[in-house]
């Protein structure tokens, strides 16, 4: 009969995990290249050993587990802002922005900025690469025109071309925070498609979000209900095998 | 269980944005005002479980982890420098930048500040300065018999003396950064140079790389209402989403506490 409280258990603590993703996104609803994430389960069968190594053989109970956060790569909608330096893309793939220990992290916000020195930057002020490096602008480069495959050019000519990369399988990309991806062996994205002057919005919807919201909170309710079910009849159990018949 | 936290992080970031937009919007009459915009970025994750782990002898992987968020924050509020339109005043000494630029403004402790706002008046000594009286650099000075005073688009001003000849009264100057969002605002439409703007480089209006002064006209403040209010709904509704899950997580925590 524990087992079935243990079970229970192991359902609530997940649920809990669960809104913390379900918060996660809903706090970030309005930050612009970030990416939703849902929490998938998964079946964790005891015992662990084979069944029949056992005498008298044992049931196989199901608790559940977390599997996977899976994070959801289709694009969120854009939003035209009319900054030089915001950027959007239109197709997949990331930027690449270096890291201040030189490693490559990607993103596709771009709202992008430059600092004293005239070079591109985040908003943090790590710097935007281009196919050769982070590029730097001056006084004399006057109107910056990135075009849709990435091409910057200003009065001094054509000055160089975004990088953007994409990745075998998305999958394996790593969230660090700052609407930044940690990822191996990118590869120069297939099809490049940005606009300047755009932003790409987060693409959590309001409305998936709260329907979780309600289904989490009605499963934890539910499971609730059968912890107190279990320990009604355990009571119960106790009191009437407990009472001594004369 | 997070979600309280991480819902009161995205209540405040809401919280902020709606107070940026609503100094863009208090803002949308002010001569020159620059719009800000509130950037969000995510917070650090958990990583509950992590990819790339090994889950068998036989170097089977997790593809991908689990990671757990933990909120938003304020990445920036960043001034977007776009041209507000012009608004013709028909006062003489009222100037618009249309372009790259700033007016430079001697402020009383000695430093100068920057402006796109060129209402400006002459003072007793006939001395041309903003409202609230602070010198307009290089100081150009119009002699009170000085009448039709014309300002060129290259920032020549010139007048008209008693004789009836024009006479060359003084040159406006621009100055203008490399990254002019990061100019740091003190109020009364004025900015000043920090470590993220870079050194201000100076010319005469009109010159390559710097807008031109259009005398009779002011610029407007570069906010859309439109945007703002759109913009203003997003976070009001954001807000009250982020306030239900602090009222979910309540409500768990209230079932947990009444198990028994």
């Amino acid at each position: 009969m524990e087992n079935a409280q243990l079970v229970a258990l192991s359902r609530q603590s997940i649920l809990r995990n669960h809104l913390d993703v379900i918060a996660n996104n809903m706090a970030n609803i309005n930050t612009s290249g970030y990416k939703s994430q849902n929490l998938h389960f998964a079946e964790y069968v005891m015992p662990v050993a084979d069944g029949t190594a056992f005498e008298p053989q044992d049931r196989d109970i199901s608790y559940v587990d977390m599997f996977t956060t899976r994070t959801d790569f289709t694009h969120g909608s854009l939003k035209m802002t009319g900054n030089d330096f915001d950027l959007a893309l239109n197709s997949d793939g990331f930027f690449a922005v270096q890291l201040p220990d030189g490693t490559e992290a990607y993103t596709r916000a771009g709202s992008f900025h430059l600092d004293n020195t005239g070079q591109l930057v985040t908003a943090e002020g790590l710097p935007v690469l281009t196919e050769t490096g982070p590029i730097t602008f001056s006084v004399e480069d006057g109107n910056v025109q990135i075009a849709g495959d990435g091409t910057i050019a200003t009065n001094l000519g054509i000055r160089g071309r975004m990088k953007v990369v994409d990745f075998e399988d998305v999958r394996t990309l790593e969230k660090i925070g700052d609407t930044m991806f940690r990822g191996e062996d990118p590869l120069p994205a297939a099809q490049v498609s940005l606009v300047q002057g755009g932003l790409e919005n987060s693409n959590v919807y309001g409305i998936t979000e709260v329907t979780h919201l309600i289904e989490v909170t009605r499963a934890y309710d539910a499971t609730s209900k059968i912890v107190k079910d279990l320990d009604e009849l355990r009571q119960q159990a106790i009191s009437t095998l407990g009472r001594f018949q004369a | 269980m997070k979600a309280l936290h991480i819902a009161a992080t995205g209540m405040k970031a809401q919280e902020l944005n709606v107070e940026v937009i609503s100094n863009n919007v208090a803002n949308m009459r002010t001569t020159g005002f620059k719009k800000q915009r509130a950037d969000f970025q995510d917070l650090l994750y958990q990583n509950l479980r992590r990819m790339g782990t090994e889950t068998s002898d036989a170097g089977t992987i997790v593809p991908t982890g689990i990671q757990i968020g933990s909120g938003v924050k304020i990445a920036s509020t960043a001034r977007i420098m776009s041209q507000g339109s012009l608004e013709q005043t028909g006062k003489e000494l009222d100037l618009a930048i249309r372009g790259e630029g700033f007016f430079q403004i001697q402020l009383p402790d000695g430093t100068t500040g920057y402006t796109r706002d060129g209402s400006f008046e002459r003072d007793a000594n006939g001395q041309l300065v903003t409202i609230d009286g602070y010198i307009v650099d290089p100081g150009i000075n119009i002699p009170t018999n000085a009448k039709d005073i014309t300002i060129s688009n290259t920032g020549v001003v010139q007048g008209v003396n008693q004789n009836g000849t024009t006479v060359e009264l003084g040159q406006l100057q621009l100055a203008r950064f490399v990254n002019k969002a990061g100019l740091e605002a003190i109020g009364d439409n004025l900015y000043l140079e920090t470590d993220a703007s870079g050194a201000p480089e100076t010319s005469n209006p009109g010159d390559d790389g710097y807008g031109s002064v259009q005398q009779y006209f002011l610029e407007m403040a570069n906010v859309d209402a439109v945007t703002e209010i759109a913009d203003l709904i997003s976070a009001q509704r954001a807000y009250e989403m982020n306030s239900q899950i602090i009222q979910a997580a309540d409500e768990m925590y209230s079932t947990t506490t009444n198990l028994r």
